[in-house]
């Protein structure tokens, strides 16, 4: 039998332990892509989306260039809005389901797929379309899951400009590989919403605080997550009242993708999309700066 | 053996998990109506029924039909409904269990709830109804949604992020094993938090430590439901007899957890017919037969009845001559599809139902905003949470046509309210910080928050910004740009009442 000082001081102990066991697991994680690599971009354009995203990803010689068997994949569409696939505020369900199929075939052993929404992420995983397209494919090793609120983590920027640190989604973090599928929207007057954007629904805090230094806090942040693939959707495109849209006269409809290992070449060329010079988006200028892929589109290889 | 008793735990305990699986499934789940009646207890409730038929306007009867049939059969079975389903009875009965003496002289004053019933009544119908505030179903589904769900999913997140975070080995994974049925069957989606959780809690509280003074304190005293559903079983056909206790035995007055025996209660409407009795007898002379046996009088004081009748309709005159909330205040935001204010007040029991079901965790219990007796009804505090365009939950579940339920369309065009800029707070206008947050999140389609490039000077330096202005045709007031606002504490964008759809423009 315990008496009560020792059971005091039994549970003080286990507590300690705890305490410190909880503390020990320090995350290692890779630092991110460097601009060495020679700026590659894929463009592709057709109607039927499946047929599109296949023929995208063949320019780099099919997804196994980006997935290899036995990795768990994270594909990180944008699902932030409780809007109709028509209104194009949300990634194509198609688009989003052929990726995960890619990764399958490719031999990947676990898919997620995540959003951190703006509207209730229950209506938005219902109203984009994405939940029932990913239940589709109906497959144990893919899974369509809301944010678990306890795998958020605050870490270190040590790169960082606007901020030194962030709350990160861990499970995006520590995957194999991470698969950015943003759509190209507009956004505001002079911003657009194109792959380093979409990484913030990756991340916790409070997000409304990053939109006073919104350029170098995105590219902060994009310094610390890395993406494997980029692959803008601009199957449509929301060209006015975005991001969220909600009116059929602001969608355009221009069947095209948009893929790159590089988020910033990326979103380089979907900037063009959207009637701008690469230049003039302030995101993309920061991202270009801390290496995260060209903004000068004639230097890059077109495949 | 203690047969009876032992079928009515199993009925109570049945009732209490199917009225709370019914509370989980208050909650949106992948489509747009929801899958069950999950209003049910106030469709039963013929308090909701007398709110809903008393206050002006046209009622569904359709929705509160199922309350008639438990007064049908109240007045065939008697007060069976007291013991055998009621939830806050339930709650009573097992958790202030433990609380309860084994002997007890305290007499209570079972009279007090049909003086109580009357004063209400006579409220109700002459414009002031309080029904909400004691009516037992609405405290138990009020403290459920209000109390006991954020403190079991404050628990529940505690324990398992706690155990996620600590890796403990063999505990940690298998709570991570059982975890997603927690999460998706149990908890709710996101922590609830809502105002005037502690006093509601107090309140339900008190009625559990109130079994100490005399078990069923509430049910035997004060319970306006318990009185009515009381003056229904007085002429019911399910009678005990006897009707007191027997000369020779006393064992009815000390046993009754209703002290339906005693001299001073009309037993036929204090019998909670719960059959206890029958398996505490000791000489089995207790019998419930459908023979009509002579019913004791009411013995209710006509002067203290005639006194609580005239107070109750004093009431509402009293109430109606405080100033009316939106001739002074702006800050009082129904949900979308409320009746103008004072039938809204008249509908409302207080039940708590939309608060649970808001998707955006909007709407908390109002305090004073809505005037002395607005207590426990809805408000949309935007700070804490905003109305999602194209959900019409609340409107789904409000049992007595306080809510009205709107279809997508009409939802999307129903003004709450309006968004006004604090300048002074503004980050374009107050600082010469760049900030879209409001305007990003604006859903109008067409959106109601739009952008003005302008110059200023910062000091001497000129810098151009875009300023943000509200398009008060287009803003609904759903209250995501207050919400979403990123400067700490109170908003720098806030939702008035201004032109609200429900108040007809020629009135303003």
């Amino acid at each position: 039998m315990l008496d009560r000082r020792q059971f005091i001081r039994k549970s003080l102990q286990t507590a300690c332990a705890a305490g410190v066991a909880g503390a020990v697991p320090q995350l290692l994680l890779p630092p991110a892509a460097s601009a060495a690599q020679n700026a590659v971009l894929a463009v592709r354009r057709g109607e039927d989306i499946p047929r599109l995203v296949r023929e995208t990803l063949a320019a780099f010689g099919g997804m196994k260039r980006f997935v290899h068997p036995g990795e768990t994949v994270v594909v990180k569409p944008n699902i932030g809005w409780d809007r109709a696939v028509e209104l194009a505020a949300n990634t194509h369900p198609l688009v989003v389901q052929t990726v995960v199929q890619l990764c399958l075939e490719a031999g990947a052993d676990k898919i997620q797929i995540f959003d951190r929404t703006c509207n209730d992420p229950r209506r938005c995983y219902v109203s984009s379309g994405i939940q029932s397209a990913v239940e589709q494919i109906d497959s144990k090793k893919v899974e369509i899951v809301h944010m678990d609120r306890r795998a958020y983590k605050e870490l270190e920027i040590t790169d960082g400009k606007a901020l030194n640190r962030w709350s990160f989604y861990l499970p995006a973090l520590e995957a194999d590989r991470l698969i950015n599928l943003p759509i190209a929207k507009h956004h505001s007057i002079s911003t657009l919403t194109l792959g380093m954007k979409n990484l913030m629904g990756v991340i916790g805090g409070n997000r409304g605080m990053l939109h006073r230094k919104i350029a170098e806090s995105l590219a902060d942040i994009n310094t610390v997550i890395h993406s494997d693939l980029t692959l803008i959707d601009a199957t449509r495109i929301l060209v006015a009242n975005g991001p969220q849209g909600g009116r059929l006269e602001d969608v355009e409809v221009r069947n095209t993708l948009i893929a790159s290992p590089q988020i910033v070449t990326a979103d380089a060329y979907a900037a063009t999309l959207l009637g701008y010079q690469p230049q003039q988006i302030e995101t993309i200028v920061a991202g270009h700066q801390r290496g995260l892929g060209e903004i000068d589109l004639s230097r890059v290889k077109q495949l | 053996m203690r047969v009876n008793r032992n079928w009515r735990i199993i009925v109570q305990s049945l009732t209490l998990l199917g009225f709370l699986w019914l509370f989980l499934q208050t909650e949106y789940r992948g489509t747009d109506e929801l899958a069950y009646p999950v209003s049910l207890l106030f469709r039963l409730d013929p308090l909701a029924l007398f709110a809903a038929v008393f206050a002006p306007g046209d009622s569904d009867l359709l929705l509160l039909w199922p309350a008639l049939v438990l007064l049908c059969l109240t007045m065939v079975f008697g007060r069976f409904f007291c013991s055998w389903l009621c939830p806050l009875g339930t709650l009573l009965d097992f958790f202030g269990g433990p609380f309860r003496r084994a002997s007890n002289s305290f007499v209570g004053w079972p009279k007090a709830k049909y003086y109580l019933l009357a004063g209400l009544t006579l409220a109700s119908l002459c414009g002031l109804q309080l029904f909400g505030l004691l009516d037992p179903l609405s405290i138990f589904l009020r403290s459920l949604t209000l109390a006991i769900n954020p403190l079991w999913n404050q628990l529940a997140n505690g324990l398992f992020g706690w155990l996620y975070q600590a890796d403990l080995p063999l505990v940690s994974p298998a709570a991570d094993l059982v975890y997603p049925f927690f999460r998706d069957r149990l908890l709710a989606f996101r922590q609830p938090v809502f105002l005037l959780t502690l006093f509601t809690a107090a309140i339900l509280l008190l009625l559990v430590l109130l079994e100490r003074l005399q078990p069923r304190f509430w049910c035997r005293n004060l319970c306006p439901l318990g009185a009515l559903l009381g003056i229904c079983s007085r002429h019911s056909l399910l009678q005990r007899s006897p009707l007191t206790d027997c000369s020779d035995c006393s064992l009815c007055t000390s046993h009754c957890r209703m002290g339906a025996t005693a001299g001073a209660a009309a037993q036929s409407a204090e019998c909670i017919r719960c059959l206890d009795c029958l398996d505490f007898c000791p000489n089995q002379r207790i019998a419930f037969s459908f023979s009509k046996g002579e019913a004791k009088g009411f013995d209710l004081s006509r002067r203290t009845l005639l006194v609580a009748s005239v107070s109750g309709a004093i009431m509402a005159p009293l109430a109606a001559a405080a100033p009316l909330t939106g001739t002074y205040r702006n800050d009082l935001i129904r949900p979308p599809g409320a009746v103008v204010e004072d039938e809204f007040l008249r509908r409302c029991i207080r039940c708590g139902e939309c608060m649970k079901v808001c998707i955006g965790g909007a709407l908390h219990p109002d305090l004073l905003r809505g005037g002395a007796f607005s207590l426990w009804s809805p408000v949309l505090i935007a700070r804490l949470g905003y109305c999602e365009l194209d959900c019409t939950l609340c409107g789904q579940v409000c049992p007595t046509g306080a809510i009205r339920l709107l279809k997508v369309e009409e939802k999307r065009k129903t003004k709450i309210g309006l968004a006004v800029i604090d300048r002074d707070r503004c980050l374009p206008f107050a600082r010469g910080e760049e900030c879209l947050v409001c305007e990003e999140h604006c859903p109008t389609g067409k959106k109601a928050i739009v952008f003005d490039r302008r110059k200023v000077l910062l000091g001497s330096e000129p810098k151009e910004l875009l300023q943000p202005r509200v398009l008060t045709e287009l803003c609904i007031g759903c209250g995501i740009c207050e919400t979403r606002c990123p400067v700490s504490g109170i908003s720098a964008i806030n939702i008035i009442s201004e032109g609200e759809s429900r108040i007809p423009l020629r009135l303003l």
